[in-house]
């Protein structure tokens, strides 16, 4: 009896350490799905960018050189959709973390209700871009708009103003809604690290005699800081590929003024359906993803920021 | 730390701010949803409704054949999480108990498909199942929202089952219990809450995807919520009664299930995984 047991732990131990066919069978599904449906098509995109795949046009399609990139970069709307992919990145980010990092400072101690509290301000996470986009569009509507009637109420404007469809204030209008709809992940995220910080660390600067501010920035922001910029960095290639909330909202519209990169590749898919010139632009933004995650990845192993 | 009563009144202050701006969209279009046209298109704006109505609702499901997209988002969301969870599960599980050659290979590919956004892969995918013939295919579209959530889930389900002492397992597996025995017997239930939060980040992402779904799908019978509101707002004139009680039936799913798994759903955000 023993002896069987015995057996059976050396066979165990053993075998945590070599089961190659069992680890083969369970990482297959993964890796098989991911490489036909990801990796696959790719390589594919990248190849299309070169061609003249259209939906005019799938009977002859073939190798056409640089002829879509040339394109793309002669059309002005692209260069516009470059630069609001900056603006929309910079200032959607910028504005997220600070109003989400106020929310999780104020969160941070203890008071009656806040896990309902949370539930009610922290619920715009797990709702759809699109959805969001279209609430507030309604929202935003020049003639029935709350937000105008409110506005006009306060006496802050005089006259309705025509948020989304006047080009002066789409952009604005597109990345306000971003910000309101980004708070939550940063409050969630730097909530749950502000909570780490022993308490004891406050205690001994107050013994020392520092002040709000200076607990402020000699304990809290170090102790979160690799938080921070993990959060910070990951979130701007998240952002730029969140095309969800414009699409809602304008499409990209008015004459262009609210594109980015992504709703600008997502319009030309749609209603051009010109599929080699989409893939163009694609191969774009993948270029522009990989030089900032060589940038990211730097910092990151630099800076040893754990799983983020 | 004790904080002055001024403190505490000033705090109350702007956690109250932050609240009003959260919640007041959703309940204007609840509102909005339950209005009458006759109210909804007034001017001044009428914030309390002197009539309710459920007509929108009613021409949503009758006319609008909404009941056919929520049934299609639900199964497709519901199956599509279902598979990727479990795919995760044995991925994940493994990534994280066994070290074998190709490890970190494996590690580094998953993580950098996450590099990739579904909106980019969605031409080169179209035309390859347009050429086998599977456009408009509801089975198609669950098959590319499992690729979706396959690598991330993996990522994650392997950050929770490497907090987990495989002690636990080897005592299992030495009284007898097989290695999948011993993961769904031991692992998988200590490992639950993680599991609940990989479920519900899939399912939620799944039920909000609208680009792929657009895309591929081209028969009103086949649509799923997203690509019906899309087509709402497409058409000209937007009937925003109709349009508000669509987005409350989208949003529902999403709000319930965040409101179950929001502590767990917070805790798998915060434990080294973020929503892609």
């Amino acid at each position: 009896m023993v002896r069987l047991l015995e057996r059976r732990v050396l066979h165990v131990r053993r075998g945590a350490k070599s089961a190659p066919l069992f680890i083969f069978w369970m990482i297959l599904p993964v890796i098989l799905i991911v490489s036909i449906f990801t990796f696959y098509p790719t390589i594919n995109g990248i190849i299309l960018s070169f061609e003249n795949y259209s939906v005019f046009n799938f009977a002859n399609i073939h190798f056409v050189g640089l002829k879509n990139f040339k394109k793309i970069l002669v059309d002005p709307l692209f260069w516009t959709a470059l630069w609001n992919t900056l603006w929309w990145i910079v200032l959607s980010v910028a504005f997220q973390f600070v109003l989400g990092f106020g929310l999780a400072l104020l969160m941070r101690e203890p008071f009656k209700g806040r896990g309902i509290y949370a539930g009610f301000v922290f619920y715009p996470w797990a709702l759809s871009g699109f959805a969001i986009g279209i609430l507030w569009s309604w929202l935003l509507n020049g003639q029935f708009g709350f937000i105008n009637d409110i506005l006009v109420k306060l006496r802050i404007v005089s006259q309705s103003i025509n948020f989304l469809s006047d080009p002066s204030w789409a952009f604005f209008s597109v990345i306000l809604v971003n910000v309101w709809y980004g708070i939550p992940f940063f409050a969630i995220m730097l909530l749950a690290a502000l909570q780490s910080i022993p308490e004891e660390l406050y205690e001994s600067a107050q013994i020392d005699g520092a002040g709000t501010f200076s607990r402020f920035f000699h304990v809290t922001v170090p102790y979160v800081s690799s938080t921070i910029f993990a959060t910070l960095l990951l979130r701007v290639i998240w952002v730029m590929n969140f095309p969800d909330v414009i699409y809602g909202m304008t499409r990209g519209g008015p004459g262009g003024t609210t594109n980015i990169l992504a709703t600008y590749m997502i319009n030309i898919v749609y209603y051009k359906n010109d599929y080699s010139l989409a893939s163009a632009v694609g191969v774009f933004i993948i270029t522009i993803l990989m030089v900032y995650s060589i940038f990211y990845l730097q910092f990151t192993s630099k800076h040893g920021s754990g799983e983020f | 730390m004790r904080k002055s009563r001024k403190y505490k009144i000033l705090r109350a202050i702007m956690l109250s701010i932050y609240l009003i701006a959260a919640i007041i969209p959703i309940y204007w279009i609840i509102l909005t949803s339950f209005k009458v046209p006759s109210e909804l298109y007034a001017y001044p704006i009428i914030y309390f409704p002197k009539v309710l109505t459920l007509s929108n609702y009613s021409y949503l499901f009758s006319f609008a054949h909404f009941s056919i997209y929520f049934k299609n988002s639900l199964l497709l969301s519901a199956i599509s999480s279902i598979i990727s969870t479990l795919l995760s599960i044995f991925s994940g599980y493994a990534l994280a108990r066994y070290s074998f050659k190709l490890k970190g290979f494996v590690i580094g590919l998953l993580f950098f498909s996450q590099m990739i956004p579904a909106y980019l892969l969605m031409v080169p995918q179209y035309s390859m199942f347009s050429n086998l013939g599977l456009i408009n295919s509801l089975t198609a579209l669950g098959i590319l929202y499992v690729n979706i959530a396959a690598a991330f889930s993996t990522i994650m389900a392997r950050g929770f089952f490497v907090r987990i002492p495989r002690s636990l397992e080897e005592a299992a597996m030495i009284d007898g219990c097989s290695r999948i025995g011993a993961l769904f017997r031991i692992t998988v239930p200590l490992a639950m809450p993680g599991i609940a939060a990989i479920f519900s980040f899939s399912f939620i992402n799944d039920w909000n995807e609208l680009f792929t779904a657009a895309l591929f799908l081209n028969s009103d019978d086949r649509y799923t919520i997203p690509v019906a509101l899309y087509s709402f707002i497409s058409k000209a004139g937007i009937q925003w009664g109709v349009l508000s009680a669509g987005l409350v039936v989208a949003l529902i799913p999403t709000i319930i299930i965040f409101a179950f798994m929001q502590k767990f759903i917070i805790s798998g955000l915060t434990q080294g995984a973020l929503k892609e």
